[in-house]
């Protein structure tokens, strides 16, 4: 069953950062990323990347400028910040922390 | 830094706002093309499939977009404003008969508002450029007589050396009378110029724009240093602010005196309003004012302030001084009223004197007030009108409110084309105010010296200008806007009227009515009681001056003069006079009647009256008189004789008294040929004559007891000389002031005036009330009247199809006015109840400021309304009239 990410509040945002960590990109882009880094099972309504997307760039978290595409399409590519580059570190350790919490409730009997 | 690229995010959304709602489009096509593709690509459905599935699967295009827009949070309110700024200037610019009358309207109140609260800013706020103001006391003559009395020089001398260890520093200013020609034809005028010990300027801090200030150095010998320090403005105005100028020689009082500075430009003295226009040190003073000062202890005539050592309490200075004061009583110093103490008030607490300080204190409130009313009386009739147009909108509103639009920001849109409104108002109001100022600082009224108010708009007045216009937007704005967003959605929509209508709604604009109706009553009231008090004022005889006289004031300085040298002078002088063209009777005065700035008064007993217990003794006023005043003012010996020639500093000393002080203490009213004896001189005055009586200090004053010495046994330096005309008194005036220099080059004038503008003093603070009040009252009833119009008029437009029905069934016109003027008198009699009831108890504080007239006047009271009513019943009638021509089929036919 794939999961709709926005479901989980801060998740959609993590994901976002931890993509354009690798290398920047477009909005389209990141949400291919996102399904392929998945297999598939993370999916996301892919409007709703964008008012994502803003909201980050809001905070300072990544950047964005227009470039082109290989085949010669003007597209905006949103990259990490410095900032967003911390904030990705710090996230994803309480991320992480929080998924061991949770499976360990999960977990027990 | 986080917060950098954060807020550059934000600058770019809110200042690109088109391109960046461009490039949003941009970026979801692009999406949109790279999601066909790959499903053409991968799925292998034709294009068309594929866009419809991407388009699925992006979901709606709009609804993200105003995500991403509400992702931009916290400015986005900023760029919502913009837009409602826009909206709004372009709906005023859309109906610009609407805006220029309500930008006027609006400007009138806050230009008036603005105009008054300078003058309240300038007279009363503005702070003291004195270091450290709150340590500085002003220290006064505590007497019988007189509150705030001023000080002589050895007072000055006995408190600055008993007092070391309370004050730090102290200090004694004095005002110089010098003069300066108006201009071509104009006469001489008073300029104060002031004398000041070398310790003034240290001891308040103050330092010299150019050059330097006025030192301890410049202030050692009497009559020996001829320099002055310039007040700033008049270094503007009579040097062009030329930097060079120490060095340069001015003549001051016949002498060259060499300038040492120029006074910073925040320093106009340390009485406001009375700004000199130079200093010089204090050891000239005698010597330009021609008075003995240094070594009389009766010449009361310093102003002397000191600065208070660092963790001195007044209690303690007061203390101090109070111990100078005991000596010198028990001392049996002479001249020393042994009543007499000390006073210190503290510098921030004093205005300009204190006896005056308590009446501009009420006047400058009582303005204040007065403009506030006008200015929401001018938002009420606007709101009463956005009201209207607010309640015919409604079903618009009401639209917007289903379709989901938030009440906020229809409210915010609203109040934003008010703001808007009343902003455009204060930017003109404070062209009105520049205007209304430049007109008081240029009318030539009739002050003994020249008043300068630094009226300038600082950032006092633009503050509160500002503060004022949104304060008049938020409240015109918001009453309508509530109103016609209020949530009834169902009900604004069903309403079959084209214009809302609910009751509730009227409601609001009859109270807006009711309340201006009420407003300019009072203020209206508040005219009347001072027009009666200007009219009575105007009506009180003077006793002296009823006919065409003119004065000119000179001096015989002691530096020039013996007395018996200045007495043959002055005989020459009013000689000469005597034979100018129209001129029918010359005399001459030391301080003539109703002189506010100066009075002088004797101390006196009379055998067989017991002296008051408090003071030892009675007082009177004094002057001195050469012969020929008493026919030249029209003032008559009723029982006695004149001073004649006779009358010699070696032969008994004389005097004339007025009927009022006659009566009081010879009850058979023959007071000729009576004693009056004095405190410390041995020999009493013989009374040789009655004089009617005059008005002294005051218009309202009942008869006071008053003492005419003769000029010849009694001499002073400084004269009035009094000349009853048949021309135009201005021209004899200046006729003096030729004849006088024409026989002494040198003569020294310090005023030449007609005895109208003596008077018109007097009158002045009745005749600007009056003036003043009436104004704003006539505007008040100007806009309570279109007021009333409109809501008449509005009533009769919503009502257009029930008066054709009325009609059609047989009612006639009158009776149609009659029914629409009904609606209208009803709230011109709940507005006029409430207004005589409010100005019964607004009046009472109006008492002190009314010249013999009751503050609950009959005639004002019955008047006033009276005139409200008619002017009341006009605006209401004018609408209704109109609607009583109404043609019934056309009427039905309206909707």
């Amino acid at each position: 069953m794939a999961r709709r990410l926005e479901d989980l509040r801060g998740s959609l945002d993590l994901v976002i950062l931890k993509t354009l960590s690798l290398a920047p990109m477009h909005g389209w882009g990141i949400g291919q990323r996102i399904r392929q880094m998945s297999s598939g099972v993370l999916d996301i309504n892919q409007g709703s990347l964008y008012p994502a997307l803003q909201r980050l760039e809001k905070q300072g978290l990544i950047g964005s400028d227009w470039g082109t595409t290989g085949n010669n399409r003007r597209a905006r590519y949103y990259r990490l910040t410095p900032s967003g580059r911390r904030a990705l570190g710090e996230e994803i350790d309480s991320w992480q922390r929080f998924a061991e919490g949770l499976g360990a409730v999960l977990r027990s009997t | 830094m986080r917060w950098v690229d954060a807020a550059r995010a934000r600058l770019r959304l809110l200042l690109f706002r088109e391109e960046v709602e461009q490039r949003m489009d941009e970026e979801f096509r692009f999406h949109l093309d790279m999601e066909t593709e790959r499903l053409v690509r991968e799925a292998g459905v034709d294009r068309r499939e594929a866009r419809r599935r991407a388009r699925a699967a992006f979901g709606g295009v709009e609804a993200h977009k105003d995500a991403v827009r509400d992702g931009r949070g916290g400015w986005v309110w900023l760029s919502g404003l913009r837009r409602d700024v826009r909206d709004g200037l372009r709906s005023l610019a859309r109906r610009p008969a609407f805006t220029t009358v309500a930008v006027l309207s609006l400007a009138l109140g806050i230009g008036a508002n603005t105009a008054i609260f300078s003058l309240v800013n300038a007279v009363i706020l503005r702070g003291s450029p004195v270091e450290r103001p709150e340590e500085v006391v002003n220290l006064y003559l505590h007497q019988a007589s007189f509150e705030f009395g001023t000080l002589s020089y050895p007072d000055f001398e006995d408190v600055r050396d008993g007092t070391a260890e309370v004050f730090s520093d102290i200090a004694a200013s004095h005002f110089v009378p010098l003069t300066i020609d108006r201009g071509e034809g104009r006469g001489v005028g008073l300029a104060p110029a002031e004398a000041v010990t070398g310790s003034y300027f240290p001891m308040l801090g103050i330092e010299a724009a150019v050059g330097r200030t006025l030192l301890p150095s410049d202030d050692v010998a009497r009559g020996g240093h001829p320099v002055v320090m310039l007040d700033h403005r008049y270094w503007r105005s009579a040097f062009a602010g030329d930097p060079d100028v120490v060095g340069r020689e001015m003549r001051v009082g016949g002498r060259a005196y060499t300038v040492i500075g120029v006074g910073p430009p925040d320093f106009a003295g340390t009485v406001r309003g009375l700004a000199p226009t130079f200093y010089v040190p204090f050891m000239m003073a005698e010597e330009l004012n021609g008075f003995p000062l240094f070594d009389v202890r009766g010449h009361t005539a310093l102003f002397v302030k000191a600065r208070l050592r660092p963790g001195v309490t007044l209690p303690q200075a007061e203390a101090s001084v109070g111990a100078v004061a005991a000596q010198l009583t028990r001392d049996r110093i002479a001249n020393w009223d042994p009543a007499g103490q000390f006073a210190l008030l503290p510098l921030t607490d004093v205005l300009l004197f204190p006896p005056m300080d308590v009446f501009i204190r009420a006047a400058a409130w009582l303005l204040m007030v007065v403009v506030g009313l006008v200015l929401l009386l001018a938002c009420t009739n606007l709101a009463s009108f956005l009201l209207a147009r607010a309640l015919d909108r409604c079903k618009e509103v009401a639209v917007h409110l289903a379709l989901g639009a938030s009440r906020g920001s229809l409210v915010r849109r609203l109040l934003t084309e008010t703001t808007l409104l009343s902003l455009l108002a204060g930017g003109a109001g404070v062209g009105l105010a520049v205007w209304l100022l430049h007109l008081l600082a240029t009318a030539d009224l009739p002050l003994p010296t020249p008043v300068t108010l630094d009226l300038g708009l600082d950032g006092n007045v633009l503050g509160f200008t500002f503060g004022v216009s949104v304060a008049a937007g938020a409240l015109l704005g918001l009453v309508p806007a509530l109103q016609s967003t209020r949530p009834d959605v169902a009900g604004a929509l069903r309403s079959e009227n084209a214009g809302g209508g609910q009751p509730g709604q009227l409601r609001w604009r009859n109270a807006l009515v009711v309340t201006q109706l009420t407003i300019s009553l009072v203020l209206l009231v508040g005219a009347g009681l001072f027009l009666r008090s200007f009219q009575r004022v105007q009506s009180v005889d003077p006793g002296f001056g009823r006919e065409p006289t003119a004065l000119m004031t000179f001096l015989t300085p002691a530096t020039r003069f013996t007395p018996d040298e200045a007495r043959v002078h002055t005989r020459r002088l009013l000689d000469r006079f005597r034979t100018l063209p129209g001129v029918e009777a010359v005399g001459a005065i030391s301080n003539l009647h109703l002189n506010p700035l100066s009075q002088s008064s004797s101390d006196f007993n009379v055998d067989g009256f017991e002296p008051p217990t408090d003071h030892g003794a009675f007082i009177a006023d004094r002057v001195e008189v050469e012969p020929g005043f008493f026919a030249a003012a029209g003032i008559g010996i009723v029982r006695g004789r004149n001073f004649n020639d006779a009358d010699r500093p070696d032969t008994r000393p004389v005097v004339i008294v007025s009927e009022a002080m006659a009566r009081r203490f010879w009850t058979d009213g023959d007071a000729v040929g009576r004693l009056v004896r004095r405190r410390d001189e041995d020999s009493p005055w013989l009374v040789v004559g009655v004089a009617s009586d005059a008005k002294v200090r005051q218009l309202g004053e009942s008869p006071r007891d008053m003492i005419y010495l003769p000029y010849s046994q009694r001499f002073t330096p400084s004269l009035t000389v009094v000349a009853r005309t048949s021309l135009d008194p201005e021209r004899t005036a200046l006729a003096l002031l030729a004849a006088g220099r024409e026989l002494d080059p040198d003569l020294r004038v310090l005023e030449t005036k007609t005895m109208d503008r003596h008077l018109a003093l007097m009158r002045l603070p009745q005749q600007l009330s009056a003036f003043v009040l009436s104004a704003f009252g006539v505007l008040a009833l100007a806009l309570a009247a279109v007021g009333l119009y409109g809501v008449v008029g509005y009533g009769v437009a919503r009502r257009t199809r029930e008066i054709g029905i009325r009609k059609a069934l047989g009612a006639d016109g009158p009776r149609v006015v009659r029914l629409l003027v009904a609606g209208g008198l009803k709230l011109v009699l709940i507005g006029g109840a409430l207004g005589l009831a409010l100005a019964l108890v607004a009046t009472r504080l109006l008492g002190g400021l009314l010249f013999e007239v009751d503050a609950l006047d009959p005639l004002t009271f019955v008047g006033v309304p009276l005139v409200l009513g008619a002017a009341a019943l006009l605006a209401a009638w004018l609408p209704a009239r109109r609607a009583s021509r109404v043609s019934p089929v056309v009427a039905l036919r309206t909707d």
